[in-house]
């Protein structure tokens, strides 16, 4: 079972995965930059944010009440609202599409929580096929040591407790990462990922997605007028009174 | 017992296993009494000696309210909704249902998941999606499915609460002329749950008939159903390397504890 075909849509979806401490969402954020900074219209979508589902999830995650099914089933909800409200307008408009995780994410997650793969498969094939999806690859101990150095508070789904692998977050966050490690090369090569050397370089790194990307982006929708901050140049203004988000969304991205 | 089945892969974590409590569903659109039909269930099994649970569509601690603020807004779309439809569901399987039926408990549910299929189904849902996606379900011990047709239904919705925005279509359907896409609505939504009847074997009641008409129908189905649950022993889970000490070994109290005459 695959994901929505995306050749009807004039814009383009790039998404990253990886485990946590893989460093995707420093190389999404970089090559994010880089696009506004050709001009191109960016839209940027985050896993788990949708506004109409997430207070349901946080719900179920404080009061640690998410069985395998429902932690899978509301971050379906929220992938949904988000690829109906968001990513697929944004294709149809002709823009660029980013995604920290996708629905690569929960075919290892909830695999790894018992949840059965083909069913997975099914419940997602709503989402649009991604034109490029990167994987960094990282071994699993070099990404425990990111994140584990200064001993983080680890949070209860995210260590993974809830399947009392070990009483120790530390220990549990070692073993379910390194499950989620296993599931994800097995969906690299079922859908294949483009694997990315996690371990090399963070500009190295950046160089190969960027190459990687560059041909996607013939004919794509640019903005014409330069951003916000030309626009004040232009104008002799400071923008002193315009709101954080809004100098972030015209030129730096 | 009641040996839990699935329509599809069963949820991670639950155990092949027979369970003392019975699984009664009530199915049927909008305004055709099924509320009034469980109250007088609940009050009469419970008379009998059974103990009951109800359970409905939102219920859940969950995700019950989030389904409610989600559809008082705007940016709703029906694979979202029934994602949401699926998580309430399930938290109520996996949180109530299953503990009920495992404490003994005739569990009585006010809809199921044909009403959440059925409904997608009419709004543009891809069938075989919807159905896959509620492939985690319990299959129930006993499904009702109240049945009835427009021309019946019309008075009884106007005698109660009204038409009902969602229960109208008007989420989707074009103009807003709430009478009309009343009936339009109800006629797709009918032959769907048609289909599923046939589909998973729903037990018929001609629901155009007086109340007490249909409640002797679901008592005489029920009954059935929940003969032999008074016999059946108490499946207590006892380790086969964990035996119970025999009477005679337990120490006898001290002397001392004897109640003073």
């Amino acid at each position: 079972m695959g994901l929505r075909r995306n050749d009807r849509f004039p814009g383009r979806l790039f998404i990253v995965e990886g485990i946590d401490g893989s460093g995707k969402s420093t190389q999404l954020d970089l090559l994010h930059k880089w696009l506004v900074s050709l001009g191109y219209l960016v839209v940027f979508s985050e896993w788990n944010s949708s506004p109409i589902v997430k207070s349901t999830t946080s719900r179920g995650k404080k009061r640690h009440s998410l069985t395998p099914m429902t932690f899978s089933l509301i971050h379906a909800a929220d992938f949904a609202s988000r690829t109906n409200a968001q990513i697929i307008p944004a294709l149809e408009a002709g823009a660029i599409v980013l995604a920290d995780r996708y629905a690569y994410t929960a075919f290892a997650r909830d695999a790894v929580r018992g949840v059965s793969r083909d069913w997975l498969r099914h419940l997602y094939s709503f989402a649009v096929k991604p034109h490029i999806a990167f994987y960094f690859d990282v071994p699993l101990d070099e990404s425990l040591r990111r994140i584990l150095t200064g001993r983080p508070e680890l949070k209860y789904y995210e260590a993974g407790l809830d399947l009392a692998l070990s009483d120790d977050p530390y220990e549990s966050f070692r073993l379910f990462q390194g499950k989620i490690h296993d599931e994800y090369d097995q969906i690299v090569r079922e859908f294949n990922l483009v694997r990315i050397d996690a371990t090399e370089n963070l500009i190295r790194q950046q160089q190969v997605v960027r190459e990687i990307v560059a041909p996607h982006l013939n004919g794509l929708m640019r903005d014409g007028n330069g951003g916000l901050q030309t626009a004040l140049q232009e104008a002799n203004l400071k923008g002193r009174y315009l709101s954080q988000g809004a100098q972030r969304g015209g030129a730096t991205g | 017992m009641t040996q839990l089945r699935f329509y599809g892969d069963p949820p991670p974590g639950i155990a092949d296993e027979s369970l003392p409590g019975r699984l009664v569903v009530v199915e049927g659109t909008d305004g055709v009494g099924r509320s009034t039909q469980i109250a007088l269930l609940k009050e009469w099994l419970e008379a009998s000696g059974y103990a009951v649970l109800n359970t409905g569509l939102r219920r859940s601690s969950l995700a019950g309210r989030g389904i409610e603020r989600a559809k008082l807004g705007h940016t709703l779309d029906p694979i979202t909704l029934n994602l949401f439809y699926a998580t309430d569901f399930c938290d109520r399987m996996e949180h109530v249902i299953i503990p009920g039926l495992r404490a003994g408990m005739v569990v009585l549910t006010d809809r199921y998941v044909f009403s959440i299929i059925a409904r997608a189904v009419v709004r543009g849902v891809n069938q075989r999606w919807i159905e896959d996606v509620f492939g985690f379900a319990l299959v129930p011990d006993i499904i009702f499915y109240l049945d009835i047709d427009v021309d019946h239904l019309l008075p009884r919705v106007l005698s109660s609460t009204g038409f009902d925005y969602w229960e109208s279509g008007q989420d989707f359907l074009r103009g807003h002329d709430l009478f009309k896409n009343f009936i339009r609505y109800q006629s797709r939504l009918l032959p769907q749950f048609q289909r599923l009847a046939e589909k998973h074997d729903f037990n018929v009641i001609d629901a155009r008939r007086g109340v007490l008409d249909i409640f002797a129908d679901l008592q005489s189905g029920i009954s059935d159903i929940v003969a032999g649950m008074m016999d059946e022993e108490p499946s207590i889970a006892v380790q086969e390397d964990d035996e119970l000490l025999p009477m005679a070994e337990i120490p006898a109290l001290p002397a001392s504890n004897t109640p003073m005459k």
